[in-house]
């Protein structure tokens, strides 16, 4: 009765692989029977893992969508899983994948066969917490004091997310990973992507396509990489190392205590140790032996290696079990709208309505409906006074400033949606359909994806942390 | 529309990031409504403790971490970590202890005033409760209206209403003074957004949750929501309860009711409980039940 399970599934387009994970999130009432009703995920339970492939390319910039479409088809026959039966998921598209030519295409049309609440998602910080997430380093912060940092690299990109207390704090992105510079097995380079040639450039390796690598040479850049990238995640301003940021870098490095290593490159430390060139060349590329000299090349820095829970599968099983949450289950809700995708978030500043609402229009798309949701953070307290005079601001701004747009979002972050919404219903005059939320924290920038109600009373969220922020 | 010039827009940007980059809440100002909930303007007799009344520092001297310790004490109102002189309390903490004791007691013997029922236009009545200390020994006598009582809601107030609100001090006044002016409108516009009447409210003095039966058996409502004030503890004097029934009359089963309680500020929202409050009711009126078999 006060118990319910929802399915949820997570796929990662990466660099070089692509994985789907089937999971089961077990929702109960957390709240005591004598108070408002308040559930929660208490339970998440993996219930399908595919096998990790190699993600299909058309060419160097283009995704084969037919390949992958056919592959998910065939997944979820594997995983014994129907579209009606996913209520909620996140695909995400990572590390150079996220650059191709249709990549966004490939992204939203996967999202849309996937199930009808499975949001698209990308975005090197939203990758980054998901992989924190998925490998365990975010529950480990939760039992010690210091910060845990997970970095998460794959074949294309390494993200760096460091938790404190379960939160993550800050995130730095590198251009580290398995398929930047690629071999044929005789050690001749057939491709080095752009993005690491300053770097190369800059640690005096003078790298042409064509060229042949011998194994010494090849262990001496991948070690150099390593050393490089955590020089500076470990604070270090003058490292070459800043020259692999992908976005930007971050004034000052949190300290860290633990780190994890995932990702694909992660789940082979430990496993493969090159010798050779032979040995090192099995996927084509330099990922083996990345793996092969990150123990070593990690030694003389102060924090601890820990093993994480996920490797290879850590974002995946970040985005397939850990992106949802729940609303509060004393909201306001109209019939038939949901579920909503990617509305951005603005966020009421300085009690005044009138203000937020036009610059929310200023920065997002005028002719969306609705243009964005209202996110009214933390109030100290809510009277109904409160109540009264924001829910006659809201309403006024809004069909003035909106007048072409029926639909209104409001976000709270008390437990306050069932108040101001019903609030919002009676001065609407029947005209407008509302949705109002609580009990979740957002912030300008993000997007929000609204899953259909569950029982009538809540909604499953998925928030995505400034997604698509590099376009 | 107003338009912003790109100078504008870019500082609004800058400033919107770096408060999320910082994680700094907005100042708070103090409001009317804030003076009304802190418990000073209220009671004249936590004037004297003021500074006692508020939430210790911390006192533990020289804690393995002072983070965690807070992240335990953010965790609950209950007294830990307030650490000891030998094997005794400290001063400051016994007085404390005391001084919120007293505070509950005192709760006991408040009242409601009467400009705040005759601003919600509340309909006067009483059980035959007597005074103060007879309502405390005989709880019996706190469920029964007295006769007059009963004669004039019979006359003056609407019968046969779908949803009857009454309002009693129960043991804490305080709970009615503190809380009753977020619940009782926001209950008021739950009922008229789900398009459900409500008849004459009525507040009663000295009364026991029971008594709702002895007014269900006179009004006849087919549902009736109390608000009372709850047994005040250590942590809250003003804590509010409703009751919730199905045509409540004589003899009516305890595992009839439903309740929704704690609610005050530090507890269930009281504007939030009070929209809740309506769908509770709509509940009630399509399952003809209310208690354990109602299903929520």
């Amino acid at each position: 009765m006060d118990e319910q399970w929802i399915t949820s599934v997570g796929i990662d387009l990466g660099t070089s692989t692509m994985k789907l994970i089937v999971s089961r999130l077990r929702l109960a009432r957390k709240s005591s029977s004598l108070g408002l009703p308040r559930y929660e995920i208490v339970e998440r339970l993996l219930h399908y893992v595919s096998e990790v492939c190699s993600t299909p390319l058309l060419s160097e910039q283009e995704i084969d969508v037919v390949h992958v479409s056919r592959w998910l088809q065939e997944e979820y026959r594997k995983a014994e899983v129907t579209l009606s039966d996913i209520k909620s998921g996140a695909v995400i598209i990572t590390g150079e994948t996220a650059t191709k030519q249709n990549a966004r295409q490939v992204l939203h049309s996967l999202a849309d066969k996937a199930g009808d609440f499975v949001v698209a998602t990308a975005g090197a910080d939203l990758e980054s917490l998901l992989s924190g997430k998925g490998s365990g380093a975010s529950q480990r912060s939760l039992q010690s004091r210091g910060v845990v940092c997970n970095v998460d690299i794959g074949g294309g990109t390494a993200n760096a997310s460091f938790f404190q207390r379960g939160r993550m704090i800050a995130t730095v992105t590198f251009h580290v990973g398995g398929k930047l510079i690629r071999l044929r097995p005789s050690g001749e380079v057939v491709y080095i992507s752009a993005a690491i040639r300053p770097w190369l450039l800059a640690n005096g390796y003078l790298l042409e396509i064509g060229q042949m690598l011998s194994f010494e040479y090849t262990r001496e850049i991948a070690k150099q990489l390593n050393r490089s990238m955590l020089e500076v995640l470990s604070g270090d301003q003058q490292s070459s190392g800043r020259l692999l940021i992908v976005n930007e870098a971050l004034p000052e490095m949190p300290h860290i205590d633990e780190m994890m290593i995932s990702g694909g490159v992660g789940s082979m430390i430990d496993v493969v140790q090159p010798k050779s060139l032979a040995e090192m060349v099995v996927y084509d590329d330099i990922g083996p032996i990345l793996a092969g000299t990150l123990r070593e090349e990690a030694h003389p820095f102060t924090f601890r290696l820990v093993r994480p829970e996920h490797t290879a599968r850590a974002t995946v099983i970040g985005a397939g079990m850990q992106s949802t949450e729940i609303s509060g289950a004393t909201i306001h809700l109209a019939s038939g709208v949901l579920p909503m995708k990617n509305i951005p978030v603005i966020r009421l500043e300085d009690d005044d309505i009138k203000k937020t609402i036009e610059f929310g229009l200023q920065v997002y798309d005028l002719d969306a409906c609705p243009p964005f949701a209202l996110f009214i953070p933390l109030m100290k307290v809510v009277t109904y006074e409160n109540i009264r005079r924001l829910s006659e601001s809201i309403m006024t701004n809004y069909r003035q400033l909106v007048p072409q747009c029926r639909t209104l979002v409001v976000v709270c972050e008390n437990d306050m949606g069932k108040a101001l919404g019903q609030a919002l219903q009676l001065r609407s005059s029947g005209e407008m359909t509302i949705l109002c939320i609580d009990q979740l924290k957002v912030d300008f920038g993000d997007y929000l994806d609204l899953g259909e109600p569950i029982r009538d009373t809540m909604i499953p969220v998925v928030v995505k942390t400034l997604a698509f922020q590099s376009g | 529309m107003k338009s912003y010039d790109i100078q504008e827009m870019t500082d609004m940007i800058i400033k919107q990031l770096e408060l999320r980059l910082k994680g700094i809440p907005e100042k708070a100002k103090p409001t009317i409504d804030e003076a009304r909930i802190s418990d000073e303007a209220f009671n004249p007799t936590n004037r004297l403790v003021s500074s006692l009344s508020e939430r210790s520092e911390l006192n533990v001297p020289t804690p393995r971490s002072t983070e965690m310790l807070q992240e335990l004490r953010d965790a609950t109102p209950a007294r830990i970590g307030v650490w000891r002189t030998g094997t005794r309390p400290l001063t400051k903490e016994m007085l404390r202890f005391r001084c919120d004791h007293a505070s509950a007691v005192d709760t006991v013997y408040g009242e409601v005033r009467s400009e705040l029922l005759e601003k919600y236009e509340l309909f006067q009545i009483e059980t035959q409760y007597e005074n103060t200390e007879n309502y405390l020994k005989r709880p019996d006598m706190g469920r029964l209206l007295t006769d007059e009582s009963a004669k004039r809601i019979l006359k003056h107030c609407k019968k046969g209403a779908q949803v009857q609100i009454v309002v009693s001090d129960g043991l804490s006044a305080n709970a009615v003074e503190h809380n009753l002016a977020d619940v009782y409108p926001a209950l008021l516009d739950s009922l008229q957004a789900l398009g459900l009447k409500a008849g004459t409210p009525i507040f009663v003095k000295g009364g026991r949750v029971a008594s709702m039966d002895h007014i269900g058996e006179v009004l006849q409502p087919d549902v009736l929501v109390m608000l009372i004030g709850e047994r005040p503890g250590l942590v809250s004097s003003s804590s509010m309860s409703a009751y919730m029934c199905y045509r409540p009359r004589k003899g009516m089963l305890e595992s009839n009711r439903t309740v929704l309680s704690n609610i005050h500020h530090g507890g269930t929202p009281p504007v939030e409980a009070g929209a809740h409050i309506g769908t509770i009711v709509q509940k009630m009126l399509e399952q003809k039940t209310s208690g354990v078999k109602l299903v929520i």
